[in-house]
């Protein structure tokens, strides 16, 4: 019973804990950036106070699929987080987390405007270019623990950026991806200052968009952790490993202005897929 | 009793189909009716009453030689009228190794002393007949047995329509369905078939079967694909030919758990080339993509989830017998690398036919792969895709036909909007194109097993990662396109065929619920049946593999799954027309009558906004891409033949 317990305890922590830390970080992400701009910036908490304006609008929506879609990308991406704290099979949380994406891309493809279909198709090719190295980390995992589970890779003996050290260089750029961070932030950015009209997600106002910044707070959040776990045996290294890849792609946003599809697609399998080859090449060898 | 149902599952349908040719019009929908439930009722009765082996009276012995001499004179007069050297030539290969059979008939004493050590070692079944039905040869007859009937019912309704456009050189209707509903008889056959003889012989009549049906229409591009689909199953054909006598060659008897139990190298790897010929691996994937030109309930029935999956069928039975040899490894690449090639040519396909079509390939390619990878849960993962591939194949191909009836078109471009045209058609179809790459359905669970189970092999991981990310995309791309709605909602149910609208729909749910309970399928039928092959003989890091799969959560998928349809029918009850608006296209939306797509451009003009999707032919093209995969693919192969030599 106690067991049982504690997993609803778990799944309830994700659930409300994980928003949480996203939004506080893209919080953190933007004042950041303004500073480097030398602008004063938003207050830390805006990210909240936007979600809450978001949820109190009107609905309005340019057809019934499209909520569908986005309640669709909430529920798969909060999955995907409850998966991973849950210790489950990483590779079947890809699949998830592929999944989650795939409906905001349907979500925008459902519709009319050729914005938001170009955004999605974009959105699709950056999956396309990001997933193979996804997986040949999670490969990474298996050939360093013998498991798949995430549990696994917590409680491994040594720190995992000790085996998996260019996999982390090459997960650090899919998450610069994820992240909606330049030179990767094809389908939709976050900052106005690289697109005037919104990608992938122009068609949607008001409670439905929020449901998808939600879910990219659980995103932001899922992936922030995901960095830490190559330096889970001790919590100061994983959390140092997260806070550092966090404020290099905040760098690397404000260095870099936003790229082609094909770029960022041959970016993907030649250098970062290169990189994550290489590294299981070397755990194959050993 | 079983006896009855046997026959009434293979030479039952034969006997259909004929009576369905020569039956006028009036009564022949009947007919085909009546023939497609006798087949199966049977079946799935059969499959019920468990695994069996039979052994034929020794009079059968020279029926079956007899009737595949008369199959192997039909291909003959065929090459002769079709005036093709190379199916003469691969005919008169066959004609004279059944000579050969005829003078050097094995010895029934080696054989029987060898399945009798064979037994004893608990290797094999005891004592297996001409026709063995396990559990998997079951499983493939309830796939024909049920979706092939579905299809066929399918396929009334649809020939009716087909009638009225086909062109003029299109052969009868009767003689269609006589291929269609004799075809499941073979398929049957094929499935339970132990005896090398009685193999190739329904092997051959499947291939028949093909060429009538994809040359259906008689225009000049269903001839010349037809032809094609002969000259390279005629070569497979003779390929299993020269597996049977190599097999007598080297002293193992002709059925299929002889070779299995001796695993002598050179039959194995003709059957192997036979498999590959038969599920249109590269490099003979061209016959499937031109078979396309066939009616659509065709491309359902043989070409993606049943004849095509006899290749596939035949790997995973000899799996266990190759599986230790240095033939896996070649396999599992060739298989590996059909997968990851034909899900990249895909992407440059705007025809919805030969999307399904490389997909299909690719799909039947991944079970070649995991069948060769030899750990249990990679065989497990094969016959997950096995069936699961099979049913949501069938739906797509079953929606696709309708769609290309009513719209006109096969062309992916064309498909936006039929949402309001056909809201059933395009609700099986997404659920369709959903099932093969989204949780919780089968398709994912399987392909999931299979890259976990390839880490033991990189190169088979590289493709198998590639090639699942690359089939993201065209499936979504895809879906993209049917499920454009426009704000104005007015659904009419389409005015199609009875039969086309409810077999697609009793087929969409059948995907549906499997979807939900692939994972218990997964742990009641699969995981058993390949712990019964592999016990024993595989590694407690592989056991360890299958256990992990096995422990995973499936209940947090499916709560969420609850939550969003909790949810989704809460605001789409509250949602209210009023709360719609016009998309933004790229200026003020003209609002006049339909004319919402466009919007006020520069002067003043009304202008349309359209985008379609990406192809990328460039890269992936077709001939981009076969201009070095099917070579590579040819190379690979070969190897399969050097490692022998070696």
């Amino acid at each position: 019973m106690t067991s049982y317990a504690r997993l609803i305890v778990e799944i309830l922590a994700v659930i409300i804990g994980a928003p949480i830390l996203g939004a506080f970080l893209m919080g953190v992400d933007r004042k950041i950036t303004a500073r480097m701009q030398s602008r004063q910036g938003p207050p830390l908490l805006q990210p909240f106070y936007d979600l809450i304006k978001l949820f109190r609008k009107d609905a309005i929506a340019v057809n019934r699929i499209q909520i569908v879609y986005a309640y669709l990308h909430l529920a798969f991406m909060v999955l995907a987080c409850v998966l991973f704290v849950l210790g489950q099979d990483s590779l079947m949380l890809l699949f998830v987390l592929a999944f989650s994406t795939l409906s905001l891309v349907m979500g925008g493809m459902c519709v009319r405007s050729p914005y938001s279909r170009i955004g999605s198709q974009r959105e699709i090719i950056m999956m396309v270019a990001y997933e193979p190295i996804l997986i040949l980390m999670v490969v990474g995992y298996y050939l360093t623990n013998g498991s798949f589970t995430i549990s696994d890779a917590f409680h491994s003996s040594k720190p995992l950026i000790q085996t998996l050290p260019l996999l982390f260089i090459a997960f650090v750029m899919v998450v610069a991806v994820k992240w909606q961070k330049s030179p990767f932030d094809l389908a939709t950015s976050h900052h106005a200052h690289q697109e005037i009209v919104k990608g992938i997600t122009i068609e949607y106002s008001g409670p439905y968009l929020g449901v998808i910044e939600l879910a990219h707070c659980y995103e932001v959040a899922l992936f922030f952790v995901w960095i830490g776990l190559f330096g889970a045996t001790h919590w100061l290294l994983g959390a140092a490993l997260a806070v550092a890849a966090f404020f290099m792609a905040i760098v690397m946003d404000n260095l870099m202005a936003r790229l082609t599809t094909m770029w960022m697609f041959r970016f993907m399998w030649t250098i970062a897929l290169g990189l994550a080859m290489t590294n299981i090449l070397w755990l194959y060898v050993k | 009793m079983r006896e009855v149902l046997l026959l009434l599952s293979i030479v039952g349908p034969v006997v259909g189909g004929i009576l369905a040719w020569i039956a006028p019009d009036k009564v022949r929908s009947t007919l085909v009716l009546l023939s497609a439930l006798m087949t199966l009722v049977a079946g799935v009765w059969l499959s019920t009453l468990g695994s069996f082996t039979l052994t034929l009276p020794s009079t059968f012995a020279p029926l079956a030689t007899g009737l595949e001499v008369a199959v192997i004179l039909v291909v003959l007069g065929l090459a002769i009228k079709l005036r093709s050297w190379l199916v003469g030539l691969f005919s008169l290969l066959q004609l004279a190794l059944a000579g050969w059979t005829l003078v050097h008939p094995h010895s029934d004493s080696t054989h029987l002393t060898l399945t009798k050590t064979a037994a004893a070692e608990g290797l094999i079944p005891a004592l297996p007949g001409q026709l063995l039905g396990d559990v998997l040869a079951l499983i493939l007859v309830l796939i024909v047995s049920v979706i092939g009937s579905l299809i066929v019912i399918y396929a009334i309704g649809y020939m009716k329509n087909h009638e009225h456009h086909a062109p003029a050189t299109a052969a009868s209707t009767g003689r269609f369905f006589f291929f269609l509903v004799a075809f499941l008889g073979f398929m049957n056959g094929l499935a339970l078939a132990n005896d090398i003889t009685w193999l190739s012989l329904f092997w051959e009549a499947t291939t028949l079967c093909s060429f009538f049906l994809i040359g259906h229409d008689g225009t000049p591009e269903a001839r010349k694909n037809a032809h094609r689909a002969l000259v390279i199953n005629a070569g497979g054909g003779a390929a299993m030919m020269l597996a049977g006598v190599a097999a007598s060659w080297v002293g193992c008897g002709e059925t299929l758990s002889d070779i299995i139990r001796q695993m002598p190298l050179l039959p194995l790897a003709f059957l192997c080339l036979a498999a590959f010929t038969k599920s249109a691996q590269m490099p003979f994937q061209s016959w499937l993509l031109g078979a396309m030109v066939a009616p659509t309930p065709v491309s359902a029935l043989l070409h993606s989830s049943t004849m095509v999956k006899a290749g596939s069928y035949l790997i995973l039975r000899l799996s266990p017998a190759f599986g230790p040899t240095k033939l896996a490894p070649i396999i599992a690449i060739a298989g590996a690398f059909t997968f990851a090639v034909t899900a990249a040519i895909a992407i440059s396909q705007s025809n919805g036919k030969k999307v399904l079509a490389y997909s299909t390939i690719g799909n039947l390619g991944l079970i070649a792969a995991c069948a060769a990878l030899n750990t249990p849960l990679a065989y497990a993962a094969a016959l997950m895709i096995l069936c699961f591939h099979a049913i949501s194949k069938a739906l797509l191909f079953l929606c696709m036909g309708s769609i290309e009836q009513t719209i006109g078109s096969r062309q992916i471009e064309d498909m936006g909007g039929i949402l309001h045209r056909m809201p059933i058609t395009t609700t099986c179809m997404v659920i369709g194109m959903v099932s093969m790459m989204a949780p919780p359905f089968g398709m994912l669970f399987a392909k999931w097993m299979a890259v976990e189970a390839a880490v033991s092999s990189p190169i088979v991981l590289l493709l198998l990662v590639i090639g699942s990310a690359l089939s993201v995309f065209f499936w979504a791309k895809w879906i993209g396109r049917v499920v454009t709605a426009s704000y104005h909602e007015d659904y009419q149910v389409e005015k199609i065929a009875f039969s086309m609208i409810s077999v697609p729909a009793l087929i969409g749910v059948a995907v549906a619920v499997t979807g939900l309970v692939a994972m218990p399928m997964f742990r009641f039928v699969f995981k058993p049946m390949a712990i019964e092959l592999f016990k024993g003989r595989a590694a407690v890091a592989q056991w360890n593999m299958l256990g992990a799969v096995d422990a995973f959560m499936v209940w947090p998928l499916l709560a969420f799954l609850v939550a969003v349809c909790v949810a989704v029918l809460l605001t789409l009850i509250t949602f209210k027309k009023t709360q719609i608006r016009l998309p933004f296209l790229c200026g003020e939306n003209t609002t006049d009558g339909d004319r919402t797509y466009q919007f006020t451009s520069l002067m003043d003009k009304p202008d349309y906004a359209n985008v379609s999707s990406y192809y990328y032919t460039p890269i992936f093209g077709e001939e981009t891409m076969g201009l070095w995969a099917t070579p590579t693919a040819a190379l690979i192969l070969m190897t399969l033949f050097g490692v022998i030599c070696i």
